[in-house]
């Protein structure tokens, strides 16, 4: 499988390549930004990251910033963001959070906890990525699936259905059109009763007076 | 002997960071701590002389950040000193806090040349 795309965008530039460094010997493919401006361009394109590990405080658009604009761009497979903030900073966390992170980790960065943590947005873009794939599977199979609701025109004694296309249809092949359905037929007690009982009595008289006839 | 401006630990784990047959992660981060920290304390300084405490909040954290991801404590804990004066607004002694932000820094390139190529 393809490494997973990771932004790693901070304005100190030594942070920068500490982290990008870090990550890709952790097996990510990492793409850097200097600024808050580089990393919504990288995050707003054609291919944009699957993880994104974002300075809180940079020039131009800084992390919370960066986090509205991306959550308010609805997608079935958000960006995955961790914002790295400083160790004193408790309330710069509870803010990132509430405006849409999804974690955090404290500068500088412990290389194995940062790993850690992006292994978790990994799994998680996994499991985003696997869902999405399903509901559009879903929906496909959903929009090939023929419908059967609504009100039936049918005429009272020979039970025809009309169709969309105004043509009498006998209801087992309006049915089997519609839901894919398909009939073995049979009859019921009553309907033995009242057709197939007569019609066998009818022909065992016609055997019957063959035989006298025949005289055998 | 007092102890090392940058901390073994923290190089220690940079100087894994090298993926095979790549040039040394720790030579090119070190290197780039000694040539990008010395414009950005210009940058404070200036940001201190005009009074500007935003200015002077956002450069001093961000070379705290440069500062810890090399591990030097000293100048880490030099910076976070000047960024708080910036966050409130109140850069009395500020001027202090930059001069001992540069003694630090020098502490710290010097014990970062220790570790980098000899190119005479």
């Amino acid at each position: 499988m393809a490494p997973l795309h990771v932004l790693v965008a901070d304005d100190d530039s030594v942070s920068r390549i500490v982290v990008a460094a870090i990550l890709k010997k952790a097996g990510y493919a990492v793409v850097m930004a200097k600024d808050g401006h580089e990393a919504w361009a990288h995050l707003s394109g054609d291919t944009p990251p699957a993880i994104a590990v974002l300075d809180w405080m940079m020039p131009g658009l800084d992390g919370p910033e960066i986090l509205t604009r991306l959550r308010q761009t609805g997608t079935s497979t958000p960006v995955y963001v961790i914002l790295v903030t400083s160790r004193d900073s408790s309330d710069d966390i509870v803010t990132g959070l509430k405006a849409g992170a999804n974690d955090y980790v404290t500068k500088p960065a412990n290389p194995d906890e940062l790993v850690a943590r992006v292994n978790v947005g990994a799994r998680v873009v996994d499991l985003q990525r696997a869902l999405a794939d399903r509901v559009r599977s879903l929906e496909e199979a959903l929009s090939n699936v023929k419908t059967l609701q609504g009100l039936l025109p049918m005429c009272s004694y020979c039970k025809a259905i009309r169709d969309d296309r105004n043509y009498w249809q006998r209801v087992e092949t309006y049915l089997h059109d519609h839901s894919g359905v398909q009939f073995s037929h049979s009859y019921c007690p009553t309907c033995y009763e009242r057709y197939v009982r007569p019609e066998l009595e009818a022909a065992e008289q016609v055997i019957e007076g063959t035989r006298r006839q025949t005289g055998r | 002997m007092s102890e090392p401006a940058l901390d073994r630990s923290v190089i220690d784990v940079l100087r894994q960071l090298t993926p095979p047959g790549e040039p040394d992660v720790l030579v090119e981060i070190l290197t780039l701590f000694l040539q990008d920290v010395p414009t950005r304390i210009a940058a404070l300084q200036n940001a201190v002389g005009s009074g500007d405490a935003d200015g002077v909040h956002r450069a001093a954290h961000s070379l705290k950040g440069s500062a810890g991801n090399v591990g030097a404590k000293g100048l880490q804990e030099a910076c976070r000193v000047v960024e708080e004066m910036g966050r409130t607004k109140n850069l009395d002694g500020a001027s202090d806090g930059v001069a001992h932000i540069v003694r630090e820094f020098q502490r710290a390139a010097a014990d970062a040349e220790t570790y980098l190529p000899k190119t005479s």
